[in-house]
């Protein structure tokens, strides 16, 4: 038994359009997602906005109820036990809100330490450690909100391991941070595993999904559309190379035209410049170089590439699949 | 009530100005609800203390409440336009600024109006007090004239407004004390001498006593004297509260304060 | 143990919170100061000291349910702006034991402008205040503030599924002052008013601060205060379950 199991979670949401007449919609932003983290592992689940990555882990942290499907973390069910659950995690979501921004960081642990049940005697001793293990020591008597974005974002985490929780939730958790907060983000959430956390993460970074994560599920569209280690998701693109094709204003109707060309596998389109760059996945054996630019007849082209996929080309691939 | 202030500033201002208020759960309770409990908390602490009659403070309550729309949605329109950042874009236009002003000041007195005649109505109803019919008219204009006179404090309200900020505050104030001032609920002569001197300088004092008289059967040409001064210092409330707007608009840009959220 | 931690604590901080927005204590005090001036002009008219104690005890108290009645009914709206929201409920501890002390910390500062008001009506009216139960005052003064407090939060959490709960909130400013008897004899209402005044804690406070004050027997009315806030606790810590519930099923607990 996985200490996080989801099993075809599904969730949708009724929003309303239209101002005169409104008309509720149903939108399903999950759409039968399952997968097991196991003890000790840090778990990723990678996917572009809107994919539904926020939407699954607030339902696995108990603060959405699922449409369907369920979900237990170490073996308690999220609706059901939501109590057990939330004894027993911690998570850490980005952003400027969510904290008392009228009392100080020290305030702020305090009262979390008593919602989270810490003993009275620990507190003092845990806040400070986790003070300093965030960076946030010297400055916690300051009201928050005077707190740049990277302190608030080291105070969420501090809040999230109060309780000493063996399982943490974290959510596009450097987004927003400078790049020095962030690598140091990094090391301490890889950290957490190797004093035996079990950690889901999700991330739209690739990179970091690659560095940090032992297993990643790829999430698009509210589906799990790949799962494996990092090097599982690489093999599966490591036959093939990727071709590059600056053209300019006319890269909509050229990923049309190129989608068809035999031996491609996806056409993508990245905005450099001033030029939008087609980025074509073929496959490895073929010379296709030459069909391409042919059908691209017409149409303004600069610079033509080639070069070796990486993560980011699976990822892009498998995101961008109809 | 500071947390109206609270709501005002940062709830309201996601509301467009005046659409805000038109869903019926802040109208009810806003406009319906709480100027009919006022005029009932007063009649009945009138009866308490054996001042005055029901009529006393149907009238001066009913009057009075037209001052909330008149100052907090005048603030608002600014205070809206502030929040989505068009404020020194439309004040920047070569637009004639009376007509933009009196357009925006034509709801905001209509929605006095309503405010007015309904807790009137409903009040007088509630506590038995008889109005003679062919005051009804007469009633309703001396209602449109002193919303108008509210609206032109409201002017000077959010003139205070662009300079400081927290119109809601100001604006609580202000309504604060209209009511103790002018009459609303302790007649004139009741009061030390100095505040009913200076209540004779601000918007509903007039009102009130014009609406008074009609209510006890006088005619409007009796009253009509009342309804001038009314009228003729909502007209200086209102060029004072527009001359300032003016100034403050000047003052902000040179001093880039017109933007500040 | 850890309950009653999570209340005093939560006292404290949220209290500490309140006092640091300086004007929400100006205006605080300042608004019921209006419409006590108003009624002491009108008791004034009656040449009768103890009408005006009378008022002025009753006036005290109207500041207490200004200060809770449009922030307990937005409170739980505000956390949500703010992103707190999610964070407490994400927290193994009972929901309610995290909103009372919201709601109680709000109904205490409503002390300034009991002080205020009752400072107010020595300075200007010449009221003084008489005393003839001090020990049964100092008792009967916390036990309306935390009944008061348990009121808001039992609005907070009926009114929280509106947008516009501030509305509903601030519209029942006046009804609870008049039918409380602030200022006006329960006497006066008709028959089937008083049934509510007495199943409205501050008529209870009230009726308790003014015969600790004045001479009467208020340990009665301290013990049905302090009985319906106590009901309220309950009535609101049930209904939160509900709410939550349907606030997850819902994705009501953020604003995104």
């Amino acid at each position: 038994m996985g200490v996080i199991e989801a099993r075809d979670l599904r969730r949708t949401y009724k929003t309303t359009t239209g101002a005169l007449r409104r008309r509720t919609v149903d939108v399903e932003a999950v759409r039968g997602v399952s997968f097991e983290v196991g003890e000790g592992e840090l778990f990723g689940l990678l996917g572009p906005n809107g994919a539904g990555k926020t939407t699954t882990i607030k339902m696995l942290i108990t603060l959405l109820i699922p449409t369907a499907g369920e979900a237990r973390v170490l073996g308690f069910d999220v609706v059901k036990d939501a109590r057990e659950v939330r004894k027993r995690i911690g998570y850490v979501f980005g952003g400027d809100r969510g904290v008392y921004e009228r009392l100080s960081a020290l305030d702020n642990l305090r009262y979390f330490a008593e919602l989270y049940a810490v003993p009275a005697r620990e507190q003092k001793r845990r806040i400070a450690e986790l003070l300093d293990l965030v960076g946030l020591a010297g400055r916690e008597k300051e009201r928050v909100e005077g707190y740049s974005r990277g302190m608030r974002q080291r105070l969420h985490v501090a809040r999230g391991l109060l309780h000493d929780p063996p399982v943490l939730f974290l959510d596009e958790p450097t987004i927003g941070l400078d790049p020095v907060g962030a690598r140091e983000l990094r090391a301490t959430i890889a950290s957490l595993t190797a004093i035996g956390k079990t950690v889901l993460l999700t991330t739209h970074y690739m990179f970091e999904a690659d560095a940090l994560c032992d297993r990643i599920a790829v999430i698009a569209e509210g589906k799990i559309v790949a799962e494996g280690t990092p090097r599982d998701l690489k093999a599966g693109v490591a036959r093939g190379k990727v071709v590059e094709i600056e053209v300019y204003g006319t890269a909509d109707e050229a990923v049309e035209r190129l989608r068809v060309v035999e031996g491609v596998r996806s056409v993508s389109v990245e905005e450099r410049d001033q030029a939008q760059v087609l980025v074509v996945q073929v496959d490895g054996e073929r010379e296709v170089t030459h069909a391409l630019l042919g059908r691209l007849d017409g149409s303004s082209v600069g610079r033509v590439s080639s070069r070796e996929p990486t993560l980011e080309d699976a990822y892009v691939a498998l995101v961008t699949a109809e | 009530m500071s947390s109206i202030r609270i709501f005002f500033v940062g709830g309201l201002t996601s509301y467009r100005a005046l659409f805000g208020w038109l869903s019926p759960w802040i109208l009810i309770p806003t406009f319906c609800v709480a100027p009919l409990f006022q005029i009932l908390l007063f009649a009945y602490i009138g009866r308490t203390t054996h001042l005055e009659s029901d009529k006393f403070y149907v009238v001066g309550n009913a009057l009075q409440y037209a001052s909330l729309p008149c100052l907090f949605a005048m603030a608002q329109t600014i205070d809206g336009e502030r929040y989505q950042k068009t404020l020194s874009v439309i004040l920047a236009t070569p637009a004639p600024r009376l007509p933009l002003f009196l357009g925006r000041s034509l709801p905001v007195i209509a929605n006095g109006i309503l405010v007015s005649a309904f807790a009137f109505t409903v009040g007088a109803l509630l506590l038995g007090v008889h109005v003679p019919t062919g005051s009804l008219g007469s009633l309703a204009l001396v209602i449109a004239v002193t919303a108008f006179a509210c609206t032109g404090l409201g002017l000077v309200n959010a003139a205070v407004g662009l300079r400081f900020r927290d119109t809601a505050v100001s604006s609580n104030l202000f309504f604060g004390f209209l009511l103790v001032f002018c009459g609303v609920n302790v007649p004139l002569h009741n009061l030390p001498g100095w505040m009913s001197t200076l209540a004779q300088g601000v918007p509903l004092t007039h009102g009130i006593e014009a609406a008074r008289k009609l209510a006890d059967g006088s005619s409007l040409g009796d009253v009509r004297r009342l309804v001038a001064a009314e009228a003729f210092i909502g007209l200086i409330y209102a060029t004072v509260g527009y001359g300032c707007i003016r100034l403050m608009e000047r003052v902000s840009r040179q001093r880039a304060a017109l933007e500040v959220a | 143990m850890n309950a009653v931690r999570i209340v005093l604590v939560g006292f404290v901080l949220h209290l500490k919170m309140l006092s640091r927005s300086a004007f929400t204590g100006i205006l605080g005090v300042i608004w019921p100061l209006f419409f006590a001036t108003t009624a002491f002009f009108m008791f004034r008219t009656r040449h009768d000291p103890s009408a005006l104690l009378y008022a002025s005890l009753g006036a005290s108290v109207m500041g207490i349910w200004s200060a809770t009645s449009v922030t307990a009914s937005s409170a739980i709206q505000r956390q949500r702006w703010e992103g707190t929201l999610e964070p407490i409920v994400a927290t193994p501890a009972h929901f309610s034991l995290v909103q009372l002390p919201i709601a109680i910390a709000m109904s205490t500062i409503g002390i300034y402008s009991m002080a205020s008001t009752l400072l107010w009506g020595r300075l200007l009216f010449g009221i003084h205040l008489r005393m003839v139960h001090p020990l049964l005052f100092c008792l009967a003064v916390p036990v309306t503030i935390v009944s008061i407090g348990m009121l808001g939060f039992l609005l907070s959490v009926t009114v929280v599924r509106y947008r516009t709960a501030w509305a509903l909130g601030n519209a029942l400013e006046y009804p609870i002052w008049l039918v409380c008897g602030f200022l006006v004899p329960l006497s006066l209402f008709p028959g089937w008013v008083r049934p509510i005044s007495w199943a409205l804690a501050p008529t209870w406070g009230v009726r308790a601060i003014r015969e600790a004050a004045l001479g009467g027997s208020p340990l009665w009315d301290v013990a049905a205060c302090a009985a319906l806030g106590l009901g309220y606790g309950v009535i609101g810590a049930l209904l939160v379950g509900t709410v939550l519930r349907s606030a997850r099923a819902r994705a009501t607990l953020s604003l995104t």
